[in-house]
């Protein structure tokens, strides 16, 4: 199978911290991969890294087959990547239309795309002039993953979408999460291991800063053993 | 009328009417002082003359202002060396007209390039630093810039510490015989950046300004190349704030190096602060009311008119920390709660503990 993305053997120092010690793994076109970990795993570093927000010092990170490392954010976000950090970070400032429009990369993209956001998420049709300030943690939540899919991203790098969301949201969540992967390949970072698992047909285990298991999402759902070894749960 | 004008009336009536009433103001404060409206015109009446010189400087300041509540309250670019855009405008002008007999076109030309050329010097440090390191930075560069105009080598040409005097103003403009005609063309260039500024920060160039402000590691991975987007609003800031100092110096008998310091920067983000910071509107009424306090205060109380004019503008930044336009934009519930939390920090500054006296009660 095609792969969209691969990293090889990353590197990426904070500071004098050396938060990734190793991380390799291949992302297939189309699919949805989760990247899984404890908390501090390095897991929110490894997507800043592929945006090249924290650069690797050691390592190739390779985007449709092109090296990346060592290219702008802004660079590498126009080669087809969006990323929605953690935290809900919207533009609070500017309306939901406003925050839906500035994601545009080419004139028209929003237009083009307003039907199917609005169908993924008929909530931000109704508040389409309200400052994101005022919406809700479900609500800008939405808008950030809404952002995402105005332009015409290949990847999308998703970083914990479920969190302090309501049970009810994280259900209309998971639905336009895989609405998103039949145009495009989906890597996520999601502590909650039941959303990951109803989502992703891939996995990668990052530990301590190293990824040491990957596969099919499948095959972890049914091994315990290492559920309980690396992410704490049963 | 058409819906399209009608509806246009009614969305910007209080600038219509605020325009109309400053196209009318020269010649209803004439009317006070029984002045025709003919003698108005061929500047004969006194009072009226002393308004447009009030109203011409307060155009002045508001230019200068807006130019500052682009960098900083659209793009949030913290910059402390705003004042020398409005210096080199003034000085170049100056020099142009007095020591190289240039005409006012030529120097309009060569303050366009200069303003551009201080946009790029201010935005090769750009990518490099951010909030208060490109505050300092452009300090430092501003800095330079006033001990050069300070310097006796180039007093010939600046004046020195003494300010630069004597720049004879082509006639029809001349603020001595052709006043009203200044007073028009200063109104028409303050409407026109206006009206440029509001296109700017409504079009989708603006709107990444705006995110820049608030975030721009967000900005970038929209794909955004923020450094431009920067540098576009500082050298539109530069242009304007240059203009600004060189009807400054078209308007003013002397240019001085005071415009070149750290305190007139200090001028530019007050009067914003006063009006509301990222609002446009409010850099036209906090320069207004800058001005007008200023005036008044001095007029009135002498050289007290700095303390009570410093303990004015407190009370606004505690009681209205969105600024005169901001805080009205704001509903009136929260413009209350505003007002409460004006009180609590007054009282705080004053050591009354406010949480203490509530349990006390």
């Amino acid at each position: 199978m095609t792969q969209i993305l691969e990293l090889h053997d990353i590197h990426t120092f904070i500071g004098q911290y050396h938060i990734l010690q190793g991380v390799s793994f291949t992302v297939p076109v189309g699919s949805i991969t989760a990247l899984l970990g404890r908390n501090g795993a390095g897991k929110t570093t490894t997507l800043k890294t592929i945006m090249g927000l924290t650069p690797p010092r050691i390592g190739e990170i390779r985007f449709e087959g092109r090296r990346i490392n060592g290219m702008r954010p802004f660079e590498i976000a126009s080669l087809g990547i969006g990323f929605v950090p953690e935290h809900r970070a919207i533009f609070r400032d500017l309306t939901v239309e406003e925050n839906l429009k500035i994601a545009e990369r080419k004139k028209g993209d929003y237009v083009r795309k307003q039907e199917m956001i609005f169908s993924l998420f008929p909530d931000l049709k109704r508040l389409i002039n309200l400052r994101g300030a005022n919406l809700s943690g479900g609500q800008q939540q939405m808008l950030a993953i809404a952002r995402a899919l105005v332009a015409d991203n290949r990847l999308l790098l998703i970083d914990e979408p479920s969190e302090g969301l309501a049970p009810v949201v994280i259900e209309g969540l998971i639905g336009a999460i895989r609405h998103l992967a039949a145009d495009s390949t989906v890597v996520l970072v999601e502590q909650n291991f039941l959303v990951a698992s109803q989502l992703a047909e891939y996995y990668v285990i990052i530990e301590e800063g190293r990824s040491v298991q990957s596969g099919r999402m499948q095959e972890l759902v049914n091994d315990k053993a290492a559920i309980h070894r690396y992410l704490g749960a049963a | 009328m058409t819906t399209s004008g009608s509806s246009f009336v009614q969305r910007y009536r209080i600038a219509l009417l605020t325009l109309l009433a400053l196209v009318l103001l020269p010649f209803v404060i004439g009317l006070f002082e029984g002045a025709s409206p003919f003698e108005v015109w061929s500047n004969q009446s006194g009072m009226s003359r002393f308004i447009q010189g009030l109203a011409i400087e307060i155009f002045i300041l508001a230019l200068y202002a807006l130019s500052y509540d682009l960098i900083f309250g659209f793009t949030g670019l913290l910059s402390f060396g705003h004042s020398m855009f409005f210096a080199v405008g003034a000085y170049l002008t100056g020099i142009a007209l007095k020591s190289f007999g240039l005409n006012l076109w030529q120097t309009f030309g060569i303050l366009m390039l200069a303003a551009l050329a201080q946009a790029l010097l201010f935005g090769i440090v750009l990518p490099r630093v951010k909030g208060i390191t490109f505050a300092l930075v452009t300090l430092g560069l501003s800095s330079v810039f006033h001990i050069v105009v300070m310097s006796r080598e180039l007093g010939d040409y600046t004046g020195a510490d003494v300010g630069l005097q004597g720049v004879i103003i082509p006639d029809f403009i001349s603020p001595a015989t052709e006043r009203l005609r200044l007073y028009f063309v200063t109104l028409t260039i303050l409407v026109v950046f206006y009206l440029i500024y509001r296109r700017f920060v409504d079009s989708p160039l603006g709107r990444v300004c705006k995110a820049i402000r608030e975030n721009e590691g967000r900005a970038q991975m929209l794909g955004y190349n923020t450094f431009l987007f920067k540098l576009a609003a500082l050298i539109l800031s530069s242009l304007t704030a240059a203009i600004a100092g060189a009807l400054h110096t078209i308007y003013q008998p002397i240019v001085s190096p005071d415009i070149a310091g750290l305190g007139f920067t200090v001028t530019a983000l007050l009067m914003i602060l006063i009006g509301g910071v990222g609002t446009l509107h409010g850099a036209l009424a906090g320069a207004a009311i800058f001005r007008l306090l200023d005036f008044g205060l001095r007029r009135y109380l002498g050289e007290s008119a700095s303390f009570v004019n410093g303990a004015i503008y407190v009370l606004i930044v505690l009681f209205l920390p969105y600024g005169i336009v901001g805080t009205w934009q704001l509903k009136a519930s929260l413009s209350i709660a505003h007002m409460r939390q004006g009180w609590q920090r007054l009282l705080e500054m004053v050591g009354v503990n406010v949480e203490r006296r509530a349990s006390r009660e």
